[in-house]
C-alpha cells in the first residue's frame, strides 16, 4: 500500500473497553447509581461489538477499495500535516452527523442502526452493540466527498475510529452534566442520553458523535431536562436478547412489508426508504406522530425542548 | 494488532464481563412490584390502547392483561419489562409452564413459567381468545 499510515486505533482501544465497563460497574456496585448493568443485557451488546469487528475485517476490503478508487480519480491531495488531520476529524464529524441523522430518518438505514438503540439499558456495554449491517446501507459513499477534496482514504478512516472511540465514554449515566462550556460545544453523556431516549420528547434528537453543534446548528438539538429522565430503548422493545434477531430484525420486516401484496411500486418503496414507522395506511406510528399524539394528551409541552416544530 | 491476540481479547473480554456481571447477582429477571408496572410496560408497547385487566403471576415476573385491543403479556425481559399482544400466538405446554410461539421475528418465543394451577387458567383464558 502507497501513502500515509495510521493504526486502527478501534482494535487498540478494545483494552481500554474493557477495563473502562469494569470500572464503570465497579463504580455502579459500590455507589448504587449511575446506571444498570443486566448480565444477557450486556452480553447481547458485547457480542454485538464483536460482530461489528469481525464484520470490519471480512468486509472492510471493499470500502477500502472504493475509497481507493475515488483517490485514483481526485486531482486533490492535501498531505498529511497536523492540520489537515484535525480539518479531516472535523469534517468527518460532520459527515457522521449527516449518516446518523440518515440512520433515524431513513428506514433502510434505521434497519442497521436500529439494533444500537435496542437495549432499555445505557451503559458503556451499549456503546459497543454496533451494527453489523453497515455496509448494506451504502452509507459510505457519504465519506465520497471528503477522499475527492483531498482527505487520503487512510486518514480519513482514522478519523472515523477516532470518532467511534469518543463516543464510547458518553454511553454512560454515571456522568451527570459537565462543565457548561463543554455541554456547549462537545458531544457528552447528558446530550447522547437524550438521544437514546425513546420518550416523545427526546425522539430524532442529537446525532452528534464528537460536536454537539452540528445538532444547534441544523435544529435537532434538545437538552436533557431533570424533570423529564431518560427512557431508553425503542418505541417498541425487543421481546428478545438473540444477537441475530437484533441485527437483521429491522431487515427482516422491511422485506416483509416490501412483499405484502396488494402495494403499488411508490408504497413498496416508500416501505424502504421513508422514515421508520412509515406504512401505506396509516397504521404505524412515525416520530412525528407520537410527538403529535404526546401533545394531543400533554398540550402543555408544546413549545418546549424536543417539541418546539409542532 | 495480530488478529490472534484480538480474539482473545475479546472473548476472554466478554467471557470475563458475563461472568463477573451473573456473579454480582446481574442476572436475576425482573420482579413486578404490582399492577401499576405491568401497566407502565403495556403503555410503553402499546399507548393506543386501554388496559381493563391485569393478571400477574404469582412469581411475579409475568403478567396476562386484557386489553383494549386483545389479550396480551407482559414479561420480565432480563431487568426490564416487554409486552406483546398474542394475535397469531399458539400456546404449548413445557415443563413448569407455558410457551408462547408468536408471529413477531422480535418475539418469536415467550416462555411462562407459572404454578401448576395458573397453567390451566391462563391456558384455558388463551385459548379462548385466540
Amino acid at each position: 500500500m502507497t501513502g500515509p499510515h495510521y493504526p486502527d486505533v478501534v482494535q487498540w482501544a478494545v483494552p481500554f473497553f474493557i477495563l473502562a465497563i469494569l470500572l464503570e460497574l465497579g463504580w455502579i456496585v459500590i455507589k448504587r447509581r449511575g446506571g444498570r448493568y443486566e448480565t444477557r443485557d450486556a452480553l447481547t451488546s458485547l457480542i454485538m461489538g464483536a460482530g461489528n469487528v469481525a464484520v470490519g475485517i471480512a468486509l472492510g476490503f471493499v470500502a477500502w477499495w472504493f475509497f481507493m478508487a475515488l483517490w485514483r480519480i481526485t486531482p486533490l491531495d492535501l498531505g498529511t500535516s497536523w492540520w489537515v488531520v484535525a480539518l479531516c476529524f472535523v469534517l468527518d464529524d460532520l459527515r457522521y452527523y449527516w449518516v446518523h441523522r440518515f440512520g433515524h430518518r431513513i428506514r433502510w438505514v434505521w434497519a442497521s442502526h436500529v439494533n444500537h438503540h435496542s437495549s432499555q439499558h445505557y451503559n458503556l456495554t451499549t456503546a459497543l452493540r454496533q451494527t453489523w449491517t453497515g455496509m448494506f446501507t451504502f452509507m459510505i459513499i457519504v465519506r465520497a466527498p471528503l477522499i475527492l477534496l483531498g482527505f487520503h482514504p487512510a486518514m480519513v478512516l482514522f478519523c472515523g475510529g477516532l470518532n467511534l472511540i469518543y463516543q464510547f465514554w458518553i454511553h454512560t449515566e454515571a456522568i451527570g452534566k459537565l462543565p457548561r462550556w463543554f455541554e456547549a460545544i462537545m458531544n457528552t453523556p447528558s446530550h447522547h442520553r437524550v438521544h437514546h431516549g425513546r420518550n416523545p420528547r427526546y425522539l430524532d434528537a442529537n446525532y452528534a458523535g464528537v460536536f454537539i453543534i452540528w445538532d444547534k446548528m441544523f435544529g435537532t438539538f434538545v437538552p436533557e431536562l431533570p424533570e423529564e429522565k431518560v427512557q431508553y430503548g425503542l418505541v417498541k422493545n425487543l421481546g428478545t436478547f438473540n444477537p441475530i434477531r437484533v441485527a437483521f430484525h429491522e431487515w427482516v420486516g422491511i422485506f416483509r412489508d416490501l412483499l405484502r401484496p396488494g402495494l403499488s411500486l411508490r408504497q413498496r418503496l416508500m416501505y424502504a426508504v421513508a422514515p421508520p414507522g412509515w406504512s401505506h395506511d396509516g397504521s404505524r406510528d412515525t416520530s412525528e406522530t407520537i410527538k403529535r399524539k404526546h401533545l394531543e394528551k400533554t398540550p402543555q409541552d408544546r413549545g418546549t425542548p424536543g417539541f418546539d416544530r409542532y | 494488532m495480530p488478529l490472534s491476540a484480538l480474539l482473545l481479547m475479546v472473548t476472554g473480554g466478554i467471557a470475563a464481563i458475563a461472568i463477573l456481571l451473573h456473579i454480582l447477582g446481574m442476572s436475576r429477571p425482573r420482579i413486578f412490584a404490582d399492577d401499576t408496572e405491568i401497566a407502565a410496560v403495556w403503555r410503553n408497547e402499546y399507548p393506543d390502547t386501554n388496559l381493563q385487566s391485569v393478571n400477574l403471576s404469582r412469581n411475579r415476573h409475568f403478567a396476562l392483561v386484557q386489553s383494549s385491543a386483545g389479550l396480551g403479556v407482559v414479561w420480565a425481559m432480563g431487568a426490564d419489562g416487554a409486552a406483546r399482544l398474542l394475535l397469531g400466538a399458539e400456546v404449548s405446554d413445557i415443563p413448569g409452564g407455558l410457551e408462547l410461539s408468536l408471529p413477531d421475528y422480535t418475539a418469536p418465543e415467550i416462555r411462562l413459567k407459572l404454578d401448576p394451577d395458573e397453567i390451566d387458567s391462563w391456558r384455558s383464558k388463551m385459548e379462548a381468545s385466540l
